[in-house]
């Protein structure tokens, strides 16, 4: 009857410690997912130079001509960072950010002259653009290049602020911003 | 069957342990409101990131470590609030704080004056806590001197 009782006893501390490491490795397959939504959402940019070139191919003369920035004209980079374990805040940027260029600049993204990015400063390949724009986590920078010269705004603050529970007003601020660069 | 219960102990333990997000709770000091020259508030969300914490650890740090007896006489409040508690409501609406928002307000003889919101400021300096400590005690002190 002990031997009985000890062997329940077992039993019970074995199935907790199963129940512990199922439930912290749902945390870490979260985390995973997380790294893979990264991926994810790296490719509207790889979407948006293929859609680019395929564009090239298949359109008249004219549509190239227009398909190509101007030099005489400022382009507009539009960066993303973010680390590999993401928070609610700069998945709401990123996306903010993508309903922005979507909805009011598609046509520039299409002929060139905006260009977004989305990367993972914990990526060793993207270490040389972080450092320039000094970001160790998330950050969201617009960038003009214009003759030579490149002149940037850091909307991260204003990112964090609104993105998640006012997108609407990070949405204006971008487009503001992106807007009067253009010009 | 006479097991069921350690079972569903063994459940909800497993579970408390990973599966919630930890909680914080807001910071409310206001010593002495006749003193007060100055309110510094952070706001937050409930999930939160190392930059957001990194934040308000540099926030604490400065006025723990350069500011200690004006916020033990009333002269600094501080102020840190999860933004989307309903309880905060109209303080997030007054500034605007619908996400991680730094900001300053200045008082005198008990009247508003001028609010100042440092929140790009903030995750521009985060990463670097001497340099974020040094310019917010310049800032602080543009105030209360």
């Amino acid at each position: 009857m002990r031997k009985f009782k000890l062997q329940g006893m077992m039993l019970i501390a074995f199935l907790y410690f199963l129940l512990f490491f199922a439930a912290c490795s749902s945390v870490s397959q979260q985390n995973e997912m997380n790294d893979k939504d990264t991926i994810v959402a790296e490719l509207p940019d790889t979407l948006a130079a293929d859609q680019t070139a395929d564009s090239l191919l298949h359109d008249d003369a004219d549509t190239i001509k227009k398909m190509v920035p101007k030099s005489d004209q400022p382009r507009i980079l539009v960066y993303n960072f973010h680390v590999t374990n993401r928070c609610p805040s700069c998945i709401a940027i990123e996306d903010a950010t993508t309903k922005t260029l979507n909805t009011y600049f598609s046509r520039e993204m299409k002929d060139g002259r905006i260009k977004r990015y989305i990367m993972n400063v914990d990526d060793d390949a993207n270490r040389s653009i972080a450092e320039k724009y000094q970001v160790f986590g998330s950050g969201v920078f617009v960038t003009r290049v214009f003759k030579g010269k490149e002149a940037t705004t850091d909307l991260t603050g204003d990112g964090f602020k609104y993105a998640k529970n006012k997108e609407e007003k990070f949405i204006e601020i971008l487009k503001t911003k992106i807007s009067e660069y253009l010009k | 069957m006479k097991n069921l219960p350690f079972i569903l102990i063994a459940f909800f333990m497993a579970f408390q342990a990973c599966g919630q997000p930890q909680k914080d709770t807001d910071t409310i000091i206001s010593n002495n409101p006749t003193n007060l020259k100055l309110k510094v508030l952070y706001f937050h969300i409930t999930n939160r990131c190392m930059t957001c914490r990194g934040i308000e650890a540099n926030v604490r740090k400065t006025l723990d470590e350069q500011f200690r007896n004006e916020v033990e006489t009333g002269v600094i409040d501080l102020y840190i609030m999860n933004c989307e508690l309903p309880e905060n409501k109209d303080l997030v609406e007054k500034y605007e704080a619908y996400g991680a928002t730094l900001a300053i307000t200045s008082f005198q003889n008990g009247k508003e004056q001028k609010t100042e919101d440092l929140t790009n400021w903030a995750f521009q300096k985060a990463h670097d806590p001497e340099l974020f400590v040094s310019e917010l005690k310049s800032k602080i002190n543009e105030y209360i001197q």
